[in-house]
């Protein structure tokens, strides 16, 4: 009879306990995550994976499949992360704390390079610093006389720099978010106790914006370590290998399960240093900032530095961001893929049919599948940026306020790892286990929701750290005096949680629908359809050598990007009217 | 009549035997405390003595590791049931020491908001936020953003807030912590009169004892997540049952004075203070002097110690000396305006019989 | 994974029927063929290549009442997609067009998720080993290229050993056989041409070759040499097109790359020709197929697919083929001639890649690459 009682009291007590939210969410993320990555387990213990496992590590092969390769990839990671905190967190303490002139401006120029897919940076850099190992046309510096030896124009150095230059927009993002919600109490204390203002920077506010940070730091990580473009082109003729392009060729030439093997190791020492970066993080009091007190921004006086740091970052700015496209644009003109900027023509965006150039082929905009293609790409952006909003906020909320806690801790690991899992990976597993029916849910396949389901898991880490990055600084005070009045959880979170944390999740959404209106792989085996997104439109017209079309739509790729950011800025400055100044 | 005498009627609030651990850290330990309605009791004690732990198993937002919580004779808490009524049905309100107010909506918002939440019609609402901007004299402040106030202003909103939904129970956690002193002295009477006005049980967390003395009906003197002792504020002065109490209450603070026995008087560095006959079980003591009771200077028959001056504060035409013998330090009351070169040495006489006698563990000797 | 009561009667009736239907497929015409499909109403394509859009629109005029929905998915992914797709028992897709004929063979075709048909009209049209294990529909090249403009009396590589001298040393370009299937098997089928790079070798050198004991074969001796010669990899195929043929180069590498690339030519300002006297060879032929799967939903339409793509009776194959015809590719049914621009197939000196052997050889090939980057 007391077994029964007691029973009944557990899962009254479990139902009624504070672990069935984190559990719920456990859940959903194990569903999303855990299942691809069981997939690739499986398939890598197969007597084919087991023979994969031995070639990759222990084998005369391992050298150049697994070492090498790994060693690249986690110096570009560390290096491209460590470059992309100190450019980005520079230019957001730049445009959020200080009174450097035209504000806007520069926050909007430090977001663009994002926008850009990494080939169109490497490209910049084949152009200007190519030199003639390949035979052919050589850069601009190299034809102009300047010697260009092998390691400026190829491998590992200008990689770095094209990568820094591309994800240190994600690092700006996410600290100029956090910097934004620093109170100006823990500014002017230190300036009372007469610190100088480098002292106030590196002292105060960098402690304080370190989950900022280190979520900066690890996606920056992230997107090096599995970036494939840039050092596809710029490694190969020095045979600089890393993870991402050993996955991908791996996968590419049959040989699927070293492909995975090599995927695991890169998710296992991805997951070590998330583990201890996570480590660095704990203690949640110590960084709150939004407490129930109020909150103003205090803008730094640069004195004599105001003009010279704004000369600065509009060059940062410009090489980052203007020259990359600048190439595209000439490339999309130029009617010989080889000379960019001689003999430019309109023919590859609104040319007809049947001309001479291009055998034949028509200029974009007078492709009828188009304009259902934009559509097709910004309805897929909108629907994953709100899934993954969504998930990610609910999945930050439980992390922040559960951390320390197994749960808390499980969850943020879970939540993290899809980074690495490589997307030809996620999607071969999303296929396989959601495919067909399962129960009352309905079979999947080739639908717009598979796509949905695999991005919003490919994608939800970028939610989920910044939701993570700004809710870590909402007291929890606010939450709970929120609770004492009786609202119901999901009530507290749209009316108190949300609209304090909006802009942190908005730059989370922000990012996730560029990243999606630009993704490639996932598309490609999950999305069968006769109106492509645009990603897939241009694959297609590179593939047929056709570049010049490949990057006209590349650039239409941009614009939508470039306009989808410039509402969202808008709509953030409009929402935290309640902060003066 | 004691507290617990009053307690005739259902207590407003009643914990027994109330247990709080955290990884094998004890914060409250065995607290069983009981208060009548319209009590105004004040937890006092140190810092880490376990009182917003208290508070907060009171308010619902922790649950306790054993003993029980009643409000108005229903268990609210623990008990054998195991049951824990949310926060939210507890009737209870809390305002936090850092005012949680809501950064995103206007005063009116932040007090509007838990009375939208609890179901009240427009109507209601808009009457209650009136008369409580009103209540609170904070009516100009209506549309303002909790960043645009200052901290009295928004500790205000923040009570405001907290009383619209008319809490039985109202709990207080280190409300005036954070004000200026004038400020802390006009609010402690502000706060008594909202006490008053809104007929609520309150309960109040603080560390400085001259608001418990002040305000309260009941005060619990916390320490180490123990009640050390609880009572009406008079008795706690007057009759304090451990030296912790004697030296922590009262301003200034009681003086404990460390005694040895020998044979008929108790001793303190040389000095005969006071016959063995007070305490004729105890070998060493404390005994317990009010600064009332020591002067400056010598007095026939009365005995003297020499101490070294520390500093003088001026109170309402007199001086309170302090003074440093060895280690000990010991406050005087002198009339007028006092004053000595620090380090100076000085009489001080013990004008009258100790006010009480403790053991060495700090325990009352009852005579 | 239930699937209803029905649907289970439904598809098991379907199975049982599907050889015997199958069977009577593959002996049926166009006609017949056309007659069946128009009660299925559609064909899903994958392809390889994006100018299965204008087949789209060519097939769709021919058989009005079909719509062909063509997907456009490179090699590799469509294996990984169909391999995927099948495991999780979906069937969605009829045709499949692709290259990578060695992963085919070796992985698909043994488990019966891929399947064969040789219209009957163009079975004797064909060559016997085009049509052994799949129907190849157009040959591809990987062959190696030079510039004309640069070298206008030849090649300058008259012997394939000659790119392992010190002339050549860094002037030699490939796709990242670590990368790109192509250049992979272009490797392999030189390791597994051991005897004539061997005989080779000996023209070049004037004396027998030395092996490495390591090595198998004089080919995998060469792959070795070659990389000890830096080779150069490149990570896309237009970017060694135009570095290799861009017109106004001084002093050009050499480099494989397929053949039909020569046919952008004059647009694009390169003098690319494809080094046809080296010796003894210039590269590879391989194959691009077109398979049925596995329980395809739409088993007439997606016959009379292929037999629309293997093309009509005029020399140039009529809109059927006509997006295929450019000069470097061959198509497998000798009646549909070569592109006059091209050296037609019999003068062409490439190896014809044997996919099964080549299957089998590339994964040693491949560990080889490996440890020689």
């Amino acid at each position: 009879m007391t077994g029964l009682i007691r029973q009944r009291d557990l899962i009254a007590r479990l139902l009624q306990s504070r672990n069935v939210v984190p559990l719920i969410m456990v859940c959903i993320t194990a569903i999303l995550v855990i299942v691809p990555l069981l997939r690739i387990v499986q398939i890598s213990l197969t007597p084919d994976g087991l023979a994969a496992w031995t070639d990759v590590t222990n084998s005369r092969l391992s050298t150049n499949l697994l070492w090498k390769p790994i060693t690249n990839t986690m110096i570009l990671g560390a290096c491209v992360a460590t470059g992309c905190l100190l450019l980005g967190g520079f230019l957001a303490w730049l445009v959020v704390l200080t009174d450097v002139p035209f504000r806007r401006f520069l926050g909007i120029l430090s977001t663009l390079p994002f926008m850009i897919p990494s080939f169109a940076a490497a490209l910049a850099w084949g152009t200007l610093f190519r030199n003639d190992r390949l035979g052919g046309q050589p850069g601009y510096f190299a034809a102009n006389g300047i010697s260009i030896p092998d390691w400026l124009a190829w491998g590992l150095l200008p990689t770095l720099v094209v990568l820094v230059a591309h994800y240190y927009s994600l690092a700006y993002t996410m600290i100029a978010a956090a910097l934004s919600s620093l109170s100006a109490d823990l500014v002017e204390s230190a300036e009372m106790a007469g610190a100088k203002k480098s002292r106030i920077l590196f002292g105060i506010i960098l402690p304080v914006v370190t989950p900022a940070l280190v979520a900066g730091g690890m996606l920056t990580f992230a997107g090096a370590v599995s970036n494939f473009a840039a050092p596809a082109l710029l490694g190969a003729p020095v045979r600089m290998q890393t993870l991402s392009t050993r996955i991908y060729g791996m996968v590419q030439t049959g040989n699927i399960e070293r492909g995975y093997v090599l995927a695991l190791i890169l998710i296992l020492a991805a997951a070590a240093l998330l583990f201890f970066s996570d480590r660095l993080v704990s203690g949640r009091k110590a960084f709150t900032t939004v407490t129930g007190k109020g909150a103003r921004t205090k803008r730094f006086a640069l004195g004599i530095w105001r003009w010279p740091l704004f000369f600065a970052a509009v060059a940062l700015g410009m090489m980052t961001t203007v020259i990359p496209v600048l190439v595209l644009f000439a490339s999309s003109m130029a009617e010989q893929s080889g000379g960019l900027f001689s003999n430019w023509t309109l023919h590859f965006w609104i040319g007809p049919a049947g001309t001479d150039l291009a055998q034949g082929q028509a200029g974009i905009f007078r492709d009828p599948i188009l304009l259902g293609s934009i559509l097709t790409t910004i309805r897929l952006g909108l629907t994953v940026a709100a899934t993954t909003m969504l998930v990610g906020l609910v999945i930050a909320h439980t992390i922040v306020r559960y951390k320390g806690t197994f749960l808390g801790n499980t969850l943020s690991q879970l939540a993290f790892l899809p980074l690495f899992i490589p997307s030809i990976a996620m999607a071969a597993a999303y296929i396989a286990m959601y495919g067909t029916s399962m129960g009352p849910i309905p079979a999947l396949y080739g639908t717009f929701t598979l796509l949905v389901l695999a991005a919003t898991a490919n994608l939800m880490p970028y939610a989920v750290q910044s939701g993570r990055a700004v809710l870590s600084q909402i007291s929890s005070d606010i939450e709970e005096s929120a609770r004492m009045t009786g609202a119901g959880p999901i009530r507290r979170m749209t009316e108190i949680v949300l609209p304090l944390a909006v802009r942190g999740i908005l730059a989370g959404g922000i990012l996730v629908f560029i990243k999606i209106v630009r993704d490639l792989s996932l598309v490609v085996l999950l999305f069968s359809s006769t109106t492509p997104v645009l990603s897939m439109m241009a694959f297609n017209y590179a593939g047929l050598g056709f570049m010049q079309f490949a990057n006209a739509i590349t650039l239409v790729i941009l614009v939508i990007c470039l306009i989808a950011s410039a509402l969202v800025y808008l709509l953030q400055n409009k929402i935290q009217g309640w902060k003066s100044a | 009549m004691s507290a617990q005498d009053q307690i005739s009627t259902t207590p407003a609030i009643a914990i027994e035997h109330l247990t709080k651990r955290f990884d094998g850290n004890t914060a409250v330990d065995d607290v069983s405390i009981r208060v009548p309605p319209g009590a105004f009791l004040v937890l006092v004690g140190p810092s880490g003595c376990g009182k917003s732990t208290l508070l907060r198993m009171l308010a619902g937002l922790e649950p306790p590791t054993e003993g029980q919580i009643s409000f108005g004779g229903k268990i609210v808490s623990g008990g054998a049931s195991g049951v824990q009524t949310t926060a939210a049905a507890r009737d209870a309100g809390l305002v936090f020491q850092s005012y949680a107010l809501w950064p995103h909506k206007t005063v009116e918002g932040n007090i509007d908001w838990p009375l939208k939440v609890a179901g009240w019609s427009k109507q209601k609402r808009e009457e209650r936020i009136n008369e409580v901007l009103k209540f609170l004299d904070i009516e100009a402040l209506r549309n303002r953003y909790p960043a645009e106030i200052s901290g009295g202003q928004q500790q205000r909103v923040a009570i405001a807030r907290t009383i619209g939904p008319r809490p039985g129970i109202l709990l207080l956690d280190e409300p005036l912590s954070n004000l200026d002193a004038k400020l802390r002295v006009d609010m402690r009477s502000e706060l008594m009169r909202i006490h008053r006005g809104t007929k609520a049980t309150s309960v109040y967390v603080t560390h400085d004892q001259v608001e418990a003395m002040t305000m309260a009906t009941h005060v619990a003197v916390l320490r180490d997540g123990r009640v050390e002792q609880f009572g009406p504020p008079d008795e706690l002065l007057l009759k304090p049952q451990t030296t912790f109490v004697a030296t922590f209450l009262g301003t200034p603070a009681g003086n404990l004075v460390p005694v040895t026995g020998n044979g008929e008087d108790f001793v303190f560095n040389c000095v005969n203070l006071a016959p063995t006959a007070i305490a004729p079980d105890l070998d060493t003591a404390q005994l317990l002097y009010r600064a009332q009771d020591i002067t400056v200077g010598r007095r026939d028959g009365r005995p003297t110690v020499k101490a070294t001056y520390a500093e003088s504060a001026p109170i309402a035409g007199q001086s309170m000396v302090t003074c440093l013998i060895g280690d000990l330090r010991v406050t005087a009351i002198v009339d007028g305006f006092f004053r000595a070169e620090p380090g100076a040495e000085i009489d001080l006489c013990f004008l009258r019989d100790p006010d009480a006698v403790f053991d060495a563990d700090g325990r009352r000797v009852t005579e | 994974m239930k699937h209803s009561m029905t649907g289970t009667l439904l598809s098991a009736m379907l199975m049982a029927t599907a050889p015997a239907m199958a069977q009577d497929l593959d002996t049926m015409t166009a006609e017949e063929l056309y007659e069946v499909a128009k009660t299925e109403g559609s064909v899903t394509a994958f392809s390889l290549s994006s100018r299965i859009a204008r087949i789209e629109t060519a097939f769709e005029a021919q058989y009005p009442g079909i719509d062909l929905i063509g997907l456009d998915i490179n090699s590799t992914k469509q294996i990984a997609r169909l391999e995927a797709e099948q495991r999780a028992d979906i069937y969605a897709v009829d045709v499949l067009y692709l290259s990578e004929a060695p992963v085919v063979l070796r992985d698909l075709l043994p488990e019966g998720m891929v399947t064969k048909y040789v219209p009957p009209r163009i079975a004797d049209q064909v060559p016997a080993e085009l049509q052994a294990d799949l129907l190849t529909h157009r040959l591809s090249t990987r062959a190696l290229m030079y510039n004309e403009a640069a070298y206008p009396d030849g090649t300058p590589v008259a012997n394939l050993w000659q790119l392992t001298t010190d002339d050549w040393r860094g002037k030699v370009l490939m796709e990242d056989p670590s990368q790109r299937g192509e250049a992979l098997d272009l490797l392999t089928e030189i390791a597994l041409r051991s005897d004539e790079m061997a005989a080779a070798y000996e023209a070049q050198f004037g004396m027998p070759i030395t092996v490495d004991d390591d090595l198998d074969g004089a080919g995998e001796q060469f792959i070795r040499d070659l990389f000890d010669n830096d080779l150069v990899m490149v990570g896309s195929s237009s970017t060694l097109r135009a570095a290799v043929g861009d017109i106004n180069a001084t002093d050009p590498s050499v480099g494989w790359t397929t053949y039909s690339a020569a046919r952008n030519n004059e647009k694009e300002g390169w003098a690319l020709q494809i080094s046809n006297d080296t010796v003894p060879s210039a590269g590879i032929l391989f194959p691009a197929v077109l398979t049925i799967a596995k329980n395809a939903p739409n088993p007439a339409a997606a016959r009379l697919l292929i037999d629309f793509m293997m093309g009509d009776d005029t020399p140039t194959g009529g809109p059927g083929f006509e997006p295929f015809y450019v000069q470097g590719d061959y198509a497998a049914r000798r009646t549909i001639e070569d592109h006059p621009d091209a050296v037609p197939l019999e003068d062409l000196n490439l190896w014809t890649m044997d996919p099964a052997a080549t299957g089998a050889a590339r994964a040693r090939v491949l560990d080889l690459i490996l440890v020689l980057q």
